[in-house]
Parts: C-alpha cells; sequence; structure tokens
C-alpha cells in the first residue's frame, strides 16, 4: 500500500513539474495558412535560438474556418491556453475587452508609420503588433491583355461588346488605367457566352458568398463610387448612390455571365481556383493570392502571365481596403512578461525584415522596405498602394465592426441572388447598421 | 421489522445504482438547461457572460418577431420532411431489391455504409471540392458530356443540392434498420400468406409493408429529427446562403450567438426551439404509436 501511495506522488510530482515546464512557455495563438503562418514559425524559431528557457515561443494554430468566433470564445472564457494571440483591424474593437493594451517599444516607431499602428489601436490605445498589411489587387492575364492591347480584331470586338452591353464608347486600356465601365467591358470581352472567340470561359471571377471577407473585397469597389459607412457625423449612409453603383455593377457582371455561376458560393480559395484553372482573366483578390497563383508548381496554367494592379478608379477615385493582422497579449495570460518580450522583438526592424523574407506582407518604413526591395518587390507596391489608395469605412473599427460586415453580407448577397429588390437590401443594412452602432 | 429493512435497503441501493447516471445527467443537461433558462431572460454577451442583466421576456419577443427565425424554422422543416420521405422510400426500394444479394453477400453491407461513416461537416468540404466549376469532377463530366455544368449552389438548385447530399450520406442508416426489418419477417408468415397465392406486389403491400411499418416509422422519426436540426454539411458548404437562403434553424442560433452576439436571444431561440420540438415529437410519437 505503501508503495502505491509513493508511486502516486511521485507520478502527481512529476506531472506538477512538467505541467509547470509547460507553463514556462509562452504559447501564440497565429493566422493559420499562408504565408502568415510560414513567417511566424520562421520568426519564432529565430527568437527561440537566443531567448531563455522560459520565453521559449511555442506556437498554435486553429483551423481558418470561423477562427474569430473560436477565438472570441476562448478569450471570453479567459483562456490561458495561449499568451499572445492574433487581432486585426476589423475585430480590434469586438477584442479589446479581452485583451491588455501594449506600451509600444521604441523600436516599432522605427518599423512601422504612425498609419499603420493605427491599424491595430482601439479607443486610442495599442492593442497589437502589425504583422501583415491585407489590400485587394486587380489580378489580370498579362498575356491576355497584352494580345487586347495589340490586336485589332479584338480591339474592336472589344468596342462593339462595351457599346452592345454597357452602352458606352470604350477602347482597350491599360489596366493600370481601368476605370470599372473599363473592367466591366474586359470582363465581358473574355466571357465566353458572350464573345465565343473569348479564350477564357470567364472574363472575371466575383466572391459573392454571404461572408463578411468578400464584403471587404467588394468595398473596394462601392467606396471608389463614394459608398462609406457613415459620414462625419456618424450618421449611417449605405443607402446612397455610392453603394447603389457598386452593387449594380457586381449584380450585372453576375447576370451577364462574366463570372462563375456558383460565384454566389465563391470565397478566397475557389476565386483562386478558377482564376488558377486559366479560365478567368481578371480576379479582384487578396494581395496574399499573389505568391501561389504565380507559383509555377502550384497554379502552372497562370504562373509567370499575372499582372497586378490596384483596384480599378470610380468618380472619387481609385481605392482598395486594407486592414492589418497583428499580435497583441490576452488579458487571462499567466505569461504576460515572456509573452510581452516576444511581442517587442517581433516589432524591432531586423525581426520584421525577418519575417518580411520569410514571405510575410509587413508594411514597413520606407528605409527598410528599401532593404528588401529585390526579394520582395511586391512589398514595395503593398507600400505604395496602401499609403496611395489605402481605406478604412468610417466606424469599421468599432466594436460592432463584423456584425457590420455580417449584416451587409446577408443583405447584398440576396439582392445579387435576385431574391430581393436593392431598395430593400439597402435599407435593411441601412436600418441594421443604425441600431448596431446606437447600441 | 426485517422486511421494512428489507425494503429500506432496497430503496437505498436503488438510489446507490442511479446516483451516478443522475448526476451525470445533472451536469451536462440540467446546469446548463438552467444557466439558458438565465441567459435567456438576459441580456447577454460575450464582454458579460459572467454578468447578465435580466430583462424579462424580451428576448422571446425578438425570437417570435424576427422573421429570420420563422425563414430558418421553415428551411428547416421543409428540408427535414423531403430529405425524410427521400431517404426512407430510396432506403426501403434498396433494402428490399437488394436483400436477396445481400443476404447472400453479407459483406456488401459494409461498403454501403461507408457514406455515414464520414462526418458532416467533412462532407460539406468534400463537395465544395467536388462541385468546383474548375476542379471538381462532377462539373468536370457535366462540361466534357454536355458542353456545360448546371450551377449546383446557385440560387435556384442549392436547396435540392443539399436535399441530395443529405440524402446520400443517411440513406445508409435508414438502409440498414430497414433492411434488417425485412430480413426479420418471419418465414412462416410468409409461407402462410403464399398458400393464397399472392402476386409480389400483394406479399409486399398487405404482408410485408404493415409488419415493417413500426420500424419505417421509427427510422422516419429517427432522421427528421436529424435532418431538421442540420448544421454541419450545410454551413461548411454554403454557410447561411446568399441572403440567408440556406439558414436552418441551427444556423440561425449559431450565427445570432457568435456573430451577433446576442447570446439572450440565441439562446431563447434554442428554448423556442425545444419546446416546439417537444410538442411537435410528442404529436408525432403519439400518432406512430396508434398507427403501429
Amino acid at each position: 500500500m505503501k508503495s502505491i501511495v509513493q508511486a502516486l506522488c511521485s507520478a502527481a510530482a512529476l506531472l506538477a513539474l512538467s505541467g509547470a515546464a509547460a507553463r514556462a512557455e509562452v504559447t501564440v495563438l497565429g493566422w493559420p495558412g499562408g504565408p502568415e503562418e510560414v513567417s511566424l514559425r520562421a520568426s519564432a524559431e529565430v527568437y527561440n535560438k537566443t531567448a531563455a528557457a522560459d520565453d521559449q515561443v511555442k506556437l498554435i494554430f486553429f483551423n481558418r474556418d470561423n477562427f474569430f468566433d473560436k477565438l472570441q470564445t476562448d478569450l471570453a472564457a479567459g483562456t490561458t491556453e495561449f499568451d499572445a494571440n492574433l487581432t486585426a483591424t476589423y475585430a480590434v474593437g469586438r477584442y479589446a475587452p479581452f485583451m491588455d493594451p501594449l506600451e509600444l517599444p521604441a523600436a516599432a516607431h522605427e518599423t512601422f508609420s504612425d498609419g499603420v499602428l493605427k491599424t491595430m489601436q482601439f479607443e486610442g490605445k495599442q492593442y497589437g503588433i502589425p504583422t501583415d498589411l491585407s489590400m485587394h489587387f486587380m489580378y489580370y492575364r498579362s498575356d491576355l491583355i497584352a494580345k487586347l492591347l495589340s490586336d485589332p480584331a479584338w480591339q474592336a470586338k472589344y468596342s462593339e461588346i462595351a457599346k452592345a452591353k454597357l452602352g458606352k464608347d470604350l477602347k482597350p486600356k491599360d489596366p493600370d488605367q481601368w476605370n470599372w465601365d473599363d473592367w466591366a467591358a474586359t470582363a465581358l470581352f473574355f466571357t465566353k457566352s458572350v464573345n465565343s472567340d473569348s479564350p477564357t470561359r470567364y472574363g472575371t471571377v466575383l466572391q459573392m458568398k454571404n461572408l463578411l471577407f468578400n464584403m471587404m473585397v467588394w468595398h473596394s469597389t462601392a467606396r471608389s463610387f463614394g459608398g462609406n459607412w457613415t459620414d462625419a457625423s456618424g450618421k449611417v449612409i449605405v443607402d446612397g448612390p455610392g453603394y447603389r453603383a457598386g452593387l449594380q455593377l457586381y449584380k450585372m457582371l453576375y447576370d451577364a455571365g462574366t463570372s462563375p455561376k456558383d460565384s454566389l458560393s465563391y470565397e478566397y480559395a475557389e476565386a483562386n481556383a478558377a482564376f488558377g484553372s486559366g479560365q478567368a482573366a481578371t480576379m479582384l483578390q487578396w494581395n496574399a493570392a499573389l505568391g501561389d497563383l504565380d507559383s509555377k508548381e502550384k497554379t502552372p496554367a497562370v504562373a509567370g502571365k499575372i499582372g497586378t494592379v490596384a483596384p480599378p478608379a470610380g468618380p472619387d477615385g481609385r481605392f482598395t481596403h486594407i486592414h492589418g493582422l497583428g499580435l497583441g497579449i490576452n488579458a487571462s495570460s499567466k505569461h504576460k512578461a515572456g509573452a510581452l518580450k516576444f511581442l517587442n522583438w517581433l516589432a524591432t526592424p531586423d525581426a520584421m525584415l525577418g519575417y518580411a523574407r520569410s514571405g510575410g506582407s509587413p508594411a514597413l518604413q520606407s528605409a527598410l522596405v528599401d532593404k528588401i526591395a529585390k526579394e520582395r518587390p511586391d512589398l514595395v507596391k503593398i507600400g505604395t498602394f496602401a499609403g496611395q489608395y489605402g481605406f478604412v469605412m468610417n466606424g469599421a473599427t468599432s466594436a460592432k465592426t463584423l456584425p457590420i460586415y455580417e449584416l451587409q453580407a446577408k443583405q447584398f448577397t440576396g439582392y445579387w441572388a435576385g431574391t430581393q429588390s436593392l431598395d430593400d437590401a439597402l435599407k435593411a443594412v441601412s436600418a441594421g447598421m443604425t441600431d448596431l452602432l446606437k447600441k | 421489522m426485517a422486511a421494512a429493512r428489507r425494503s429500506l435497503n432496497s430503496r437505498r441501493d436503488g438510489w446507490f445504482m442511479v446516483s451516478p447516471i443522475t448526476a451525470f445527467l445533472i451536469v451536462v443537461l440540467a446546469i446548463p438547461l438552467v444557466v439558458d433558462c438565465i441567459y435567456a431572460v438576459s441580456r447577454v454577451r460575450f464582454e458579460t457572460l459572467r454578468a447578465p442583466e435580466f430583462i424579462g421576456f424580451g428576448n422571446f419577443a425578438k425570437v417570435l418577431f424576427d422573421h429570420e427565425f420563422w425563414g430558418a424554422m421553415l428551411f428547416s422543416l421543409r428540408f427535414g420532411l423531403l430529405v425524410t420521405a427521400a431517404e426512407v422510400l430510396l432506403a426501403l426500394v434498396l433494402a428490399i431489391f437488394l436483400a436477396p444479394l445481400l443476404a447472400k453477400r453479407s459483406w456488401l453491407i459494409a461498403p454501403l455504409m461507408l457514406p455515414m461513416m464520414v462526418a458532416p461537416a467533412l462532407v460539406g468540404l468534400m463537395y465544395r471540392l467536388a462541385l468546383h466549376e474548375f476542379v471538381g469532377p462532377i462539373p468536370y463530366y457535366f462540361v466534357l458530356l454536355t458542353g456545360d455544368s448546371p450551377s449546383f449552389l446557385g440560387p435556384d438548385n442549392v436547396f435540392w443540392t443539399l436535399v441530395t447530399i443529405e440524402t446520400l450520406q443517411w440513406t445508409p442508416f435508414a438502409l440498414l434498420i430497414l433492411y434488417t426489418a425485412y430480413q426479420s419477417i418471419a418465414t412462416d408468415v410468409r409461407e402462410a400468406a403464399e398458400l393464397d397465392g399472392p402476386s409480389t406486389w400483394q406479399m409486399l403491400r398487405y404482408i410485408e409493408l404493415p409488419l415493417m411499418r413500426p420500424t419505417i416509422l421509427a427510422v422516419g422519426f429517427i432522421r427528421f429529427i436529424d435532418s431538421f436540426r442540420v448544421f454541419d454539411n450545410v454551413f461548411t458548404l454554403t454557410g447561411s446562403g446568399a441572403g440567408g437562403n440556406t439558414m436552418s434553424i441551427s444556423i440561425y442560433i449559431y450565427e445570432v450567438f457568435f456573430r451577433r452576439n446576442d447570446i439572450g436571444v440565441a439562446v431563447a431561440a434554442s428554448i423556442v426551439l425545444l419546446a416546439v420540438s417537444f410538442g411537435l415529437l410528442t404529436l408525432l410519437l403519439r400518432w406512430s404509436e396508434r398507427q403501429a
């Protein structure tokens, strides 16, 4: 009996010790899949080489599906399973009650501009170190556009289609000069059901699934037509000409067959698969897709034949939605000091240059971008586009940002699907947003 | 005296025996139900999970006057009834027609059961790939054979695509039960009936189907409950759909809870669902008892 008790005590002691050892690690919950995960893994490896035993960083990743719902549940439950976690511009207000504000190290200002640091702020407090900046590129098939710009027969057909379908006299232009009409005409021209000579089945691929991220993609269109969430006084103004024009453009393109028939169930992955098959000539998509699409191993059909520019211009100018992903401190963490050490290190110029070299897309100060411009020319583009065209809708960093995106996604996809009128969709969104923002 | 002591001991043993399951049920059912009842009459969000504010029955009023709630109920009811009818009919036909083959080669039952061994969420993901116009095998063969592919997940077809997927996955369950019931009809009953020289149809209509009726009702009952509360495969394949056209009642509750962060309303909706389901199931049970 005595030996059994001794054995049990020893086992308990061992368990306690191993638990203490496990608690000595700093656990970081990152954004799963894609270049963000690869870069974070590489950075943690570098950090762990010099970090003290108690500060070693361990990474964990949820599945990407409904990531933010899972994160919210864990944070609200006061989890201690991770010490630092992902946050995003559009969710920073949602998670702020469960996270600790940060005191930024001086090095962070050498690495990031104030504008970029603001993407991780809520009510004037810093809740995260920005790691990646996301925005939209207009992807196009450079080989097909080159032919369109040089072949008189194609140009004549293009003008004929633009006149017949859009009622406008248009000629092919360089994608960097496109407005939304030029894009629409190009999409129609490269659609087989409209132009039987088209080398692609579809002129574009629209992401129209009832999903908040698809609203972000579409917002670049709405904003360039003058749409916004609220005016300066905080009044909801979505039921206006800007939103109306942007919604009608997508509806017209979908109804005209320029995008796959199942586009109402398409999101990031489905759109990439369509464009990557070589059967879609253009696509408005997140910048993160470029690496895979331009890889000869992953998408041989289009790799090396892709051009990227900022989204087309509208009457109010040219815009791209931007948001940052970053890492902040879980308020319930038992290892805040260790987590803070890692985040402070991550905010240094050297750490962020390493992060960028591993595939991440941080928005760095121009002096740092110059250091890696040869290895990562896309970062130059990201920095330029963010500075020139980047926007965040008024009120889109509030605690109600995600429910607003959800509301818009539901109502607008209903309009695109033809199950409700444009007026009804806009009225429902306007009323719902007013209600959400006043709570 | 001795008899009284025996009775007391017996009662104490009885309590002792049922106490583990009682404790288990209290922990997994009763406590969450009490918490649910508190949340249902409170204003509660993720930020105030531990400090709900009592507001009376406002959450129930919100649910009952929310047209999305009734839309989701209608979707689930329609989906559940159609899927149940399709699965039971298909399984019945297969059970009867495959019975001679399965009696000889019983190992064939194993591959027939494979679809229901896959997690429903994975089935949704699988069809997300299989139905994609550019990478999916189904659209590929449609294009190859007809030059075009239907829009499986477009607004006109998505409901029927979901019904088909659910039916394909869960018909094996109904098949297994109905085949077992068909096989268990006593040989002497069939032999006695054959003395009257019935046709195959008459044998099925007047002998076999009446004997299988309790099992058919039970299978229909189970499959209706399962398909009415459908979530996983629909959620992973289409979410709540364009304009909410594939929002089942389970997805509605999920979205109100997680996406709108209106936990009190979501819990009130789940209690309304519980009450409606309880009433509906009681009626169905009484009806099926009478039928049986």
